[in-house]
């Protein structure tokens, strides 16, 4: 490396090697040891600016702006159990209302057609003869 | 840049919705892009406003970050930079509002006495930043104050490295030039192209 591009990059980098081209950095630091007076002088009019810019200070970060970002970020949230199973319990209660239904109506028509006329269709603490009183008594003596 | 992006595991946990991964995130970013956007557009509400905009794009892409795209600080700076960029155009399409912007000339008055000679120094490096044309003075706040490695500065910038160099040149040229005039003589030309 050569003093002048040593100046070249001083001029625009600053005094500090660590923010100069990573490429340049050990040839840099070569010449600084041999500490010829041009690359002296070019670091020491780079580290008097490097000193201004670092006095400056931005401003603080504003009182409560932390927090007010945090909150705009999506967080998960703690789902009770109505919450979580609310998507599939909705549908689930139709098909149950659906299914009532039908229960339900296949009762009504069962009950609405007659008796099959067999002894086998009374429940079993009917005696057989009892069965055939029952099945053979016309409608109307039963209701005499 | 084969180096490891240190933002990988944190975005992950965001991702993973961990609420201490997102109070991280803030306090890890918040202050340098704060930083950034003050120095460019030397205005704390619209340095803010940039802060805030950054997040909600950290947040909206954080889940279904890639490693081995870009680096995630540097996606971070051109979102930043994009939305630097959007309220400079602004002010240029209405300049009746250019005298209001101005950043505020410092009274290096009635501050506790040992901060008062530092907060006037301040004041007059940041005078001498706003009065940079724009591109100098982007090409120093990447540089210089975010500490972006050359290659990526320039990348950011959409120029050449030695272009950059260039920029870098001149603008330490020319603070160099308003530091050495008295104290608060330095010229607020915010806003040159």
């Amino acid at each position: 490396m050569t003093p002048e591009r040593f100046g070249h990059l001083a001029d625009a980098y600053g005094a500090d090697l660590r923010r100069w081209p990573v490429a340049e950095q050990a040839a840099a630091q070569a010449l600084l040891a041999s500490a010829a007076s041009p690359v002296l002088d070019a670091l020491r009019q780079a580290r008097e600016l490097d000193q201004w810019l670092d006095s400056h200070q931005p401003a603080p970060v504003p009182a409560g702006l932390a927090r007010q970002i945090a909150a705009s970020a999506p967080r998960a949230t703690v789902r009770s159990f109505w919450q979580r199973y609310a998507g599939w319990l909705s549908p689930a209660g139709f098909v149950g209302v659906g299914l009532a239904g039908i229960g339900a109506g296949m009762l009504v028509v069962s009950l609405s057609l007659p008796l099959h006329r067999s002894p086998d269709a009374l429940p079993s603490i009917f005696e057989q003869s009892d069965a055939e009183i029952i099945l053979n008594t016309p409608a109307e003596e039963i209701e005499q | 840049m084969n180096e490891p992006d240190p933002d990988i595991e944190l975005l992950t946990r965001i991702g993973n919705n961990e609420p201490q991964a997102v109070d991280e995130m803030v306090s890890r970013k918040l202050p340098r892009l704060l930083a950034l956007a003050g120095r460019l557009l030397g205005d704390a509400d619209e340095a803010r406003d940039v802060a805030q905009e950054s997040f909600l794009r950290i947040w909206k892409h954080a889940a279904n970050w890639r490693a081995g795209q870009a680096r995630f600080d540097t996606w971070l700076h051109r979102v930043a930079l994009n939305l630097c960029y959007d309220h400079l155009r602004r002010r240029k399409e209405r300049p009746w509002d250019d005298a209001q912007e101005l950043p505020e000339v410092i009274d290096p008055a009635p501050r506790p006495e040992d901060h008062l000679e530092a907060s006037a120094r301040s004041a007059q490096m940041e005078a001498a930043l706003a009065a940079l044309p724009e591109r100098q003075r982007e090409a120093i706040v990447l540089q210089y104050y975010q500490e972006l490695s050359n290659i990526e500065a320039a990348a950011l910038m959409n120029i050449s490295v030695e272009a950059l160099e260039s920029l870098l040149s001149r603008a330490r040229r020319n603070l160099r030039s308003d530091l050495a005039e008295p104290s608060g003589t330095a010229d607020l030309g915010r806003g040159k192209p």
